[in-house]
């Protein structure tokens, strides 16, 4: 079978017009398990050729995963006929100023690993049984998920644009349980398979699971120790409330008219980094635009928006695409970033971030947020798999998970303290084409956090 | 697609020869077949259409699964991916006995209704639906945004499983949404119609989404969301809640359909969707789940349901099940695995995976408050002396448990002396399930009772969106906690 490269030359010489052509490719297997026993495997070998027709400013799309001739010469009709019907129904020119030229080059980065690639169940099912062994140690259960992919992104374009890009994933998650209930929590987000440890990561979730009972807080404003995985969480919502290019130019962002002042508390650097040593690189966006450091929020002043190109050309005053298209002619929700990084501080470790706290909560990490206010980045969510007590400076004992409501930013602006070494943290979500991505995160300490129930 | 198709034949050589290497096999083929459209405004903001078909092969080999999925659908590729299923079901540890709760083999095809094919109706007059809409919202100058999108789906499946079944399906589903943003001050508002999450989808044709009639109600989303840039928020308190149909279908879906999925129950989805507060042991009809008000059903036989099939995805016929009766808890939402976990005697029915790339998983159907004895909307109103009344879900979030939860709507109207007085905005709600449902005091009758399509419910590793439908008609909750966000 021909490579992603070649398929996409082939799919785009059926484009008349104005268009581009990307395939991608995944081959991925994950292992769920459940009370310390397997539950599901799931392994997928699938192709998606995705082509763009541009009419007028108008984007018309098509996908299909059957690569045959006639399947692309149908997929590329589709996707013409639809950028000429919006055409027609516009009755006027689109917003798409044009696909991009191609750069110069890609910088090389290290984010595929031959090993992972082979999509070998051997060190998935030695994984699970490490975590069981684990669990069974300390008289609890294990439940999670261990996965690995492999994903090959090639994209041409009738504007010269011809790349490839390959990367790899892998992820862990461990939650050990006892009779109760009572859980605690490990997540491991990698680029290579070998650097997951089942062993360690399941005495760290087995660390967070203790005898005592539950304490229940009343709703109330907590100082609040956030490990790095709530934080990653949150970051992820802030990541396309605040910095979506698209949203910020339409006047509907969290940083409208603050671009250039204070947002977050001085120690706050947050970039989209996406070559940082510890995050999961990509070469390029789906537009092919090179991906690039960028500064967003630098000593707690807000510096930038991302954009695609249609969100460039729309926020105009000579912004450009900073390579965030998160489909093929830009997302019609606008690009976000995928590669956030919030430096670190000075704490050795959460312990030494409660250390100041009277009274307070420990989190390791969020469920179920959603927005209540986008424009002040107003959250809900419950505590989830380690909440803690912080009494006189020490994580005391076990909370009842809480839920609160509260705004990303203005964490950010309280926000006194953070750990010296950020980590990847990943919801481990794979939902549609894989698409593996984190926030680097460390923890840190913030005043007033709202809990509501 | 009939039961004779050909690519039953391919589906059938593969579960043969997965004989001897496994205790149970199953080979599905799904092709689908789906068009999105977005405008805003003067622009169109995306026509896509996506095709895709595949095989998935399912084995279960000393009580662990293996499964995988392949877009080479030849009898090299089906053979292939049904060799890989087995060795990743190998390379596990090994699992006690998994049994499987026992079904009748079928054979057969099942098709939904579609009057008006979708994808028959051309591209532009389909743009132009929306843009006419899209039209009459605009106007205002506070009306930054003014959206409309529209989807169709038709999904074509075939399922042979090493129990003798062998079915084919084939369904359409349509719908198409309205949303207006308004900004003026410093402060934005969002209205939609006739639902926040894109819309209104059904188990139809375009007949389905002519007759949401967006262009009637496009100038009242308008002016209601300009409207609430000026409206109070809402006080917090303690109140009586009328919640309008769409509401309490997400109301539904989060606190007591996720709760009753017989797998989360089992603790079978404790690594991401979470677990519920009901215990297999409640089933026993021991748990007081709500009020004497509350009725409900799973049902994936109710016409223009998108919870609705023939079979489900391990063959197992569509069912009506009384899960809630008169406020005590009866039945459970089901697959085979779990219910022969859970010591039940056959399966709910409630297999379906997304797609030929993901296997079965235990997901509602069509769950519904049956409608009650209150009559109209504007009967129940004209009962209720001291309230409010949320529309149009804005925000949601609910623990792991399924216990407790936060729920914000884009409207509420204050309810005084029986009659609907001022707005309100940034509207909020949270409490407890089974206290909230305790408090259900009225539901409206079948006049009101509608179903509300849903197309964004996540579950499953990897990740699947399952398409299903709430049939729900405005009800009534006393003293709940209001403005908490």
């Amino acid at each position: 079978m021909n490579g992603p490269l070649e398929l996409s030359e082939r799919a785009l010489a059926f484009l008349q017009g104005e268009g581009q052509a990307t395939v991608t490719r995944e081959r991925s297997l994950l292992l769920r398990y459940a009370s310390s026993a397997p539950t599901q495997a799931t392994e997928l070998d699938d192709t998606s050729i995705h082509l763009l027709s541009l009419r007028n400013g108008h984007v018309g799309a098509a996908t299909t995963n059957v690569s045959t001739d006639e399947a692309l010469r149908n997929a590329a009709r589709r996707a013409m006929a639809a950028a000429e019907a919006a055409a027609r129904a516009a009755a006027g020119p689109g917003d798409h100023p044009g696909l991009p030229a191609p750069p110069e080059g890609y910088r090389a980065h290290d984010g595929y690993d031959p090993v992972t690639a082979r999509i070998d169940p051997a060190p998935g099912g030695a994984a699970l049984q490490a975590a069981f062994d684990v669990a069974a140690e300390h008289g609890l259960e294990a439940f999670g998920a261990w996965t690995s992919g492999a994903v090959e992104t090639a994209l041409t374009s009738t504007a010269g644009m011809h790349a490839v890009d390959r990367v790899t994933d892998a992820y862990l998650k461990t939650i050990l349980r006892d009779a109760r209930g009572r859980t605690g929590w490990d997540a491991q987000s990698a680029a290579k398979v070998g650097d997951l440890d089942a062993t360690a990561g399941a005495r760290r979730a087995a660390a967070k699971v203790t005898p005592e009972e539950p304490t229940v807080l009343p709703p109330g404003e907590y100082p609040v120790v956030l490990d790095a995985d709530a934080v990653g969480g949150l970051l992820e919502f802030l990541g396309s409330l605040a910095f979506n290019g698209q949203a910020h130019a339409e006047g509907r962002g969290a940083l409208e008219g603050r671009l250039g002042t204070r947002v977050a508390a001085p120690a706050i650097n947050l970039s989209d980094s996406p070559r940082y040593a510890r995050t999961l690189p990509r070469a390029f966006d789906f537009e092919g635009v090179p991906k690039a450091p960028i500064p967003l929020i630098q000593d707690g002043v807000a510096h930038r928006v991302v954009h695609d190109t249609r969100s460039a050309a729309l926020a105009g005053g000579g912004a450009r695409s900073t390579g965030h298209a998160i489909t093929p002619g830009g997302d019609h929700h606008g690009p976000t970033p995928t590669n956030l990084v919030l430096v670190g501080g000075g704490a050795a470790d959460v312990a030494e971030l409660a250390a100041p706290v009277e009274r307070g909560i420990y989190v390791t990490r969020l469920w179920y947020l959603n927005v209540v206010h986008p424009q002040q980045t107003l959250l809900t969510g419950t505590t989830r798999d380690g909440t803690f007590l912080i009494e006189d400076g020490r994580i005391a004992r076990p909370l009842r998970d809480v839920r609160f409501t509260d705004s990303v930013l203005r964490l950010l602006e309280t926000t006194e303290a953070l750990s010296a070494t950020p980590r990847l943290t990943s919801e481990g979500e794979y939902y549609g084409r894989r698409f593996a991505w984190g926030t680097v995160a460390p923890a840190l300490r913030a005043q007033g956090f709202r809990v509501t129930g | 697609m009939g039961a004779r198709e050909p690519v039953l034949d391919l589906l059938r050589e593969t579960v043969d020869r997965a004989a001897g290497h496994c205790a149970y096999a199953e080979a599905r083929h799904v092709h689908a077949l789906r068009e999105d459209l977005a405008i805003h405004d003067d622009l169109v903001d995306a026509v896509d259409a996506d095709e895709s078909a595949g095989l998935g092969i399912r084995v279960l080999v000393g009580g662990a699964w293996g499964f995988a999925a392949t877009r080479d659908v030849s009898s090299a590729g089906a053979d292939a991916a049904l060799k890989r299923a087995l060795a990743v079901a190998a390379a596990q540890p090994a699992a006690g006995a998994r049994p499987l709760a026992p079904v009748m083999p079928s054979v057969g095809h099942w098709e939904g209704p579609c009057a008006i094919d979708p994808f028959a109706v051309g591209l532009e007059a389909r743009l132009s639906h929306l843009f006419a809409a899209v039209a009459a919202m605009r106007g205002d100058a506070r009306i930054i945004r003014a959206e409309a999108s529209a989807t169709m789906v038709r999904t074509r499946k075939a399922l042979v499983t090493s129990d003798g079944t062998a079915v084919t399906h084939t369904a359409t589903e349509c719908g198409a949404g309205l949303e207006a943003t308004a900004a003026a001050g410093g402060e934005i508002q969002t209205r939609t119609y006739p639902s926040s999450h894109g819309g209104n989808v059904a188990a139809a044709g375009w007949e389905h989404v002519l007759g949401l009639d967006l262009l009637a109600h496009a100038p009242r989303v308008a002016e209601e969301a300009v409207e609430l840039l000026t409206a109070p928020e809402l006080p917090g308190g303690r109140r009586t809640l009328i919640l309008h149909g769409e509401q309490l279908a997400l109301q539904l879906h989060e606190s007591i359909g996720h709760a009753l999925e017989l797998d989360r129950m089992l603790l079978g989805e404790a690594s991401y969707a979470g677990t519920s507060w009901v215990a297999p042991s409640d089933l026993d009809a021991s748990l007081r789940y709500g009020s004497e008000r509350l009725n409900v059903t799973a049902d994936a036989t109710l016409p223009g349901g998108l919870g609705t099939f023939g079979w489900d995805d391990e063959g197992v016929p569509a069912a009506r099940t009384m899960l809630v009766e008169n406020g005590i808890l009866r039945a459970a939402l089901s697959d085979r695995q779990s219910a022969a976990a859970a010591g039940l005697p056959r399966s709910g029915g409630c297999a379906r995976a997304e797609g030929f790339a993901r296997q079965p998983i235990v997901r509602m159907t069509n769950v519904s408050v049956e409608p009650g004895d209150a009559g109209s909307l504007a009967d129940l109103i004209a009962d209720t002396d001291d309230g409010l009344y949320l529309e149009s879900n804005r925000s949601w979030s609910i623990d792991d448990r399924r216990w407790q939860f936060q729920f914000a709507t884009e409207v509420a109207r204050e309810i005084r002396g029986g009659e609907l007085g001022r707005l309100y905005r940034n509207p909020s709600y949270a409490g407890i399930t089974p206290q909230f449902w305790g408090s259900l005091d009225a539901v409206c009758g079948r006049q009101e009772w509608g179903l509300w399509g849903l197309t964004n419910c996540g579950k499953g590793e990897p990740g699947q969106i399952m398409q299903v439908s709430h049939g729900t008609a405005p009800a009534r909750f006393r003293d709940v906690q209001v403005g908490v966000a």
